[in-house]
């Protein structure tokens, strides 16, 4: 004779309304609820609270310390392996775009400057290169080459700490200490010319805020002489680390096809094959005089990705030295007033930070303040191909993975 | 330099947006591969979707203007089944806005709590407001300090001279 089915395993129905008083019947204790207090909004929300036999929810986050911010993931799991994935974002919204529309063209330098406060010299420039474009104004050379020698050193600290972050993930405690002595040299540096160790606020409308100092030349002579050394030593540590290369080789291994359609930029872009890097597809700033290489690599794994980035070090350090030596004299700010009424119009303008394409479509009404300005970050893009590649692996790799995409919550969350 | 190529635009209405993608993007004489942004507009009059897009073959950005989305109800067609990228910046454009994408298959808030009931980048949402329909029933002190009638009739909605 058929025994009637447990409670818990009847499938649930996919759309619930507020109104229905049985969403808010008792479970018993011992079942836990997967169900969100409200009904599923989308159909992938409906699909993927449904758990079958043997699967459970866990949150990894808000607060979890590998999560690189204030992410929260709720992993779907059978055992150790993670079936589905679902980033919830929004814990560090502050609105960055509404609050731009707010203030005049000049506020939205210091208000996008905490978006990437890994390498904030990227994400200030958005609305600075937009405005530019829009007023159409040239920006004396020797800023120019400023802009790029302040780009280019902000890349190699972000990714000094990338290295150390993504080996702290993995259980290695001692990277993340070289990383930060690398990274706390160029930001000791970027003090000494901006006046701020993080969020710089250095770039304006029409140059930058300062000429080259003493304080700062001074530094970074001393440091281009052992110039990713550290960098390097890390290397040698890690590269050959049969923990490290164990968990990284072969693990969140994307394809080219997918990483084009997931919108993806950057080393996760070009881990898979893709030699899409914005400063040669789309040359801006100095970039187009300067001699470096774009790094592939075809593997599109964890390992891949990790590689690229030091890679990318090598490159950014050629790129300083041949700045350094084709600096020329001059104005470091054009003149341009200090109220500015930028004309009416539309631009879209993009730049390769450490995570990949940064870009900016900014709508002006001819009035001093910005009519929209829209950020596209690119974390938010890669973070979103986690969740394709996240499934079939174990809840240890997930961070490991997620580290390796070197995602930047301040970005994500605007 | 300035980082050219942003000139080029298309401007279509909502209804066109999927064949049109889907010509640019399969058609062997564009090839427009990479989805670079995908965003929404509040004129002040009508919404906007805007999407860019990059070809390997040219340098160019190609703009492409989604045009005339009602306010009231505005509705466009998803390009997820293109770019499944495009989830993401289509959760965000739905959260900020309030634009329907038809054909997304997780089209819910993304950064907003999930009781939350503005659109935030619209160009009528006034903090009191929100503040008043929030399930704290508004207790803030913004709305404190500036009564709700005088924040009405600040409540001009902002209107774009782009066209």
């Amino acid at each position: 004779m058929a025994e009637a089915k447990p409670q818990a395993t009847e499938p649930r129905s996919s759309v619930r309304s507020l109104d229905d008083p049985d969403i808010f019947v008792e479970m018993p204790a011992t079942i836990f609820d997967a169900v969100p207090p409200y009904p599923p909004r989308s159909e992938r929300e409906a699909e993927f609270y449904h758990l079958e036999d043997g699967e459970m929810l866990i949150n990894l986050g808000p607060q979890h310390p590998s999560t690189h911010g204030v992410l929260r993931v709720v992993l779907k799991i059978d055992g150790e392996r993670v079936i589905d994935l679902d980033p919830v974002l929004g814990y560090l919204h502050r609105g960055v775009e509404k609050i731009c529309e707010n203030g005049d063209w000049h506020h939205a330098i210091s208000n996008c400057d905490p978006l990437e406060y890994v390498a904030s010299m990227f994400s200030e420039a958005m609305p600075v290169l937009v405005a530019e474009k829009l007023l159409d104004i040239q920006v004396p050379r020797r800023a120019e080459y400023i802009r790029v020698l302040a780009w280019e050193l902000n890349r190699i600290a972000s990714h000094a700490l990338f290295m150390g972050w993504l080996a702290l993930d993995l259980g290695g405690l001692t990277p993340i200490l070289w990383g930060f002595i690398e990274r706390d040299e160029i930001v000791e540096m970027m003090a000494a010319l901006t006046g701020q160790r993080l969020l710089f606020n250095y770039l304006r409308i029409g140059g930058v805020n300062g000429d080259l100092n003493h304080d700062f030349l001074s530094r970074l002579g001393d440091w281009m002489g052992r110039a990713g050394e550290q960098i390097e030593a890390t290397t040698r540590f890690l590269n050959e680390n049969e923990i490290f290369v164990r968990r990284t080789k072969g693990l969140g291994v994307l394809d080219r096809e997918t990483a084009i359609r997931t919108c993806m930029s950057g080393p996760p872009l070009r881990a898979t094959g893709v030699p899409y890097d914005v400063r040669r597809a789309h040359p801006y700033s100095v970039y187009p005089e300067l001699e470096f290489d774009i790094p592939t690599r075809t593997e599109g794994d964890s390992y891949a990705r990790y590689l690229l980035h030091v890679d990318e070090v090598r490159e950014s350090i050629r790129i300083i030295d041949q700045v350094l030596h084709e600096m020329p004299d001059g104005p470091v700010m054009g003149r341009i007033p200090r109220l500015i009424r930028v004309p009416p119009g539309r631009a879209f303008i993009a730049i390769e930070s450490p995570r990949g394409q940064y870009a900016c479509y900014g709508m002006s009404d001819g009035s001093d303040q910005p009519f929209r300005l829209r950020i596209h970050d690119p974390s938010f893009f890669n973070l979103q191909a986690v969740g394709l590649l996240m499934p079939g692996h174990l809840i240890a790799d997930t961070m490991a993975i997620m580290a390796s995409m070197d995602p930047i919550m301040g970005g994500i969350d605007k | 330099m300035r980082q050219r190529g942003d000139t080029t635009e298309i401007r279509v209405a909502p209804q066109h947006v999927a064949e049109v993608m889907r010509t640019l993007r399969e058609d062997e004489h564009f090839r427009f591969e990479i989805l670079a942004d995908v965003c929404g507009v509040d004129t002040g009059d009508e919404m906007w979707v805007v999407y860019h897009l990059w070809s390997v073959e040219s340098p160019n950005w190609l703009r492409v203007i989604a045009e005339g989305l009602p306010r009231d109800d505005p509705r466009v067609p998803s390009v997820t089944f293109l770019w499944n990228g495009a989830e993401w910046g289509e959760r965000e454009a739905y959260d900020m806005f309030g634009i329907i994408f038809e054909g997304n298959r997780d089209l819910r808030r993304i950064y907003m709590p999930p009781d939350y009931t503005s659109f935030p980048l619209r160009k009528d949402f006034l903090l009191a407001d929100d503040a008043a329909r929030s399930p704290g029933e508004g207790f803030r002190h913004v709305e404190q300090t500036h009564p709700p009638a005088e924040n009405l009739r600040r409540s001009v909605v902002r209107r774009s001279k782009v066209s």
